[in-house]
């Protein structure tokens, strides 16, 4: 939940900051507050790096060191409700991009999941068997799914970021 | 205000084994995968022969345990739905709606939420009270009235409900129903001390789902071939 906010807090600073770097790049001061108003994933500023991007299905993907760490977004946690067992996927699967890779369970509900991008699985998050409640404690850190391989990076270009992503949910509430 | 109501056909399958009825309900999940119309909710209705299935943590129940529950002469299916394992047999209404929750609420917790009131809303015209625990399902006091496994892929669902109507109730002694320890299992015709029917039950489960999904129902008649519903006409 905190980490939604400090994400609404990026996506209000976006439009602003950007064409502020641009402009003003030679300007040290600048670029200290753009590093001071973004949280840390976002602080080594390389364009591929560590902002989180959703797909239509709610899944989010964090792009580090050319792998993306997968979960679900805090609008899908609650529609979910409490999540008693995150059936995953084996280290080692091939997934394309919108391939089923699992399902979480809630409330008598089994909801299947959706690669946000194409690669191979390289990590599961472990604690989830023993705790899967942290996927709506924490959505957006401890809650993570898995951990993947990144084929196609143009992909990840394409998904959304935040600022569109709060956008599609409310086109979705309406 | 005038909003149009969300239409549901209603297909009666009337008693089927359980792996066609998969198949059946597959066939719908497929049809609305495969188009963007809203207008292909479904509610399917069945009764099936005796069945134990089980969800989608399936390393709870080993070869072993499935093969005592297949000598005891019932079927075993391992499903990918919501929730541990049930009962399935004649004298149960099992209800699976294949709709689109993107014209609902796109949320399972309101999807089952509204699946236990509309199953408290029949057992009330029934003059039975039932309740919702944190256990899900819908019980009467500390028994088991109705089961509720369901499946969502791209806010499709699929899988549903399971109401005791005049089930033989000793199929369920094999096992613990839904994993819940300590908890019994009950019936219409065992609350009411009268046999109550699948037929004399579906009217009732009919009218309190439209109540609850605020929808229409049409009854169109489905074309039966070799044992399978037509869907392209």
């Amino acid at each position: 939940m905190a980490m939604f906010v400090a994400l609404r807090c990026v996506s209000v600073n976006f439009p602003s900051a950007l064409p502020l770097i641009s402009r003003t790049a030679q300007v040290p001061t600048c670029r200290l507050l753009w590093k001071a108003c973004t949280p840390r994933t976002l602080s080594t500023a390389s364009r591929l790096t560590a902002a989180l991007k959703f797909t239509d299905k709610h899944e989010w993907v964090r792009v580090e060191g050319g792998i993306g760490t997968v979960g679900i977004s805090n609008f899908a946690q609650e529609a979910l409700g409490d999540v008693v067992y995150c059936g995953l996927p084996e280290v080692g699967t091939k997934l394309d991009q919108m391939e089923e890779f699992g399902a979480l369970e809630s409330v008598k509900a089994a909801s299947e999941l959706y690669s946000p991008l194409t690669g191979e699985v390289t990590e599961v998050n472990q604690e989830l068997a023993e705790n899967p409640g942290l996927v709506n404690k924490s959505c957006y850190e401890d809650g993570w799914l898995i951990k993947m391989t990144i084929d196609n990076p143009a992909e990840v270009d394409a998904l959304m970021d935040e600022v569109a992503y709060e956008k599609y949910i409310k086109s979705i509430e309406n | 205000m005038t909003s149009r109501k969300v239409v549901v056909n209603v297909v009666n399958l009337g008693r089927i084994p359980y792996g066609r009825a998969l198949q059946v309900q597959q066939q719908y999940v497929r049809r609305h995968l495969d188009s963007s119309s809203l207008d292909l909710n479904t509610l399917l209705l069945c009764e099936h022969q005796p069945v134990y299935t089980i969800g989608i943590r399936q390393a709870l129940y080993s070869a072993e345990e499935e093969k005592r529950l297949k000598d005891l002469g019932a079927d075993f299916y391992r499903t990918n739905r919501g929730g541990l394992i049930t009962f399935h047999g004649p004298g149960q209404l099992v209800c699976y709606p294949i709709v689109n929750l993107g014209c609902f609420k796109k949320s399972v917790r309101w999807y089952v939420c509204e699946l236990e009131r509309t199953v408290i809303s029949l057992c009330r015209k029934f003059g039975i009270k039932a309740s919702t625990s944190p256990d899900t399902g819908v019980w009467v006091g500390e028994n088991k009235i109705c089961a509720i496994g369901i499946n969502c892929r791209m806010y499709i669902t699929s899988h549903g409900l399971a109401l005791n109507c005049n089930t033989d109730m000793r199929w369920f002694d094999n096992i613990v129903p839904c994993g819940i320890v300590g908890k019994g299992v009950t019936s219409l015709s065992q609350e009411l001390k009268r046999e109550v029917t699948v037929h004399e039950a579906i009217p009732t489960l009919l009218e309190s789902f439209a109540e609850q999904f605020n929808c229409s129902l049409s009854f169109e008649d489905v074309i039966i071939k070799n044992g399978r519903p037509v869907l392209d006409k």
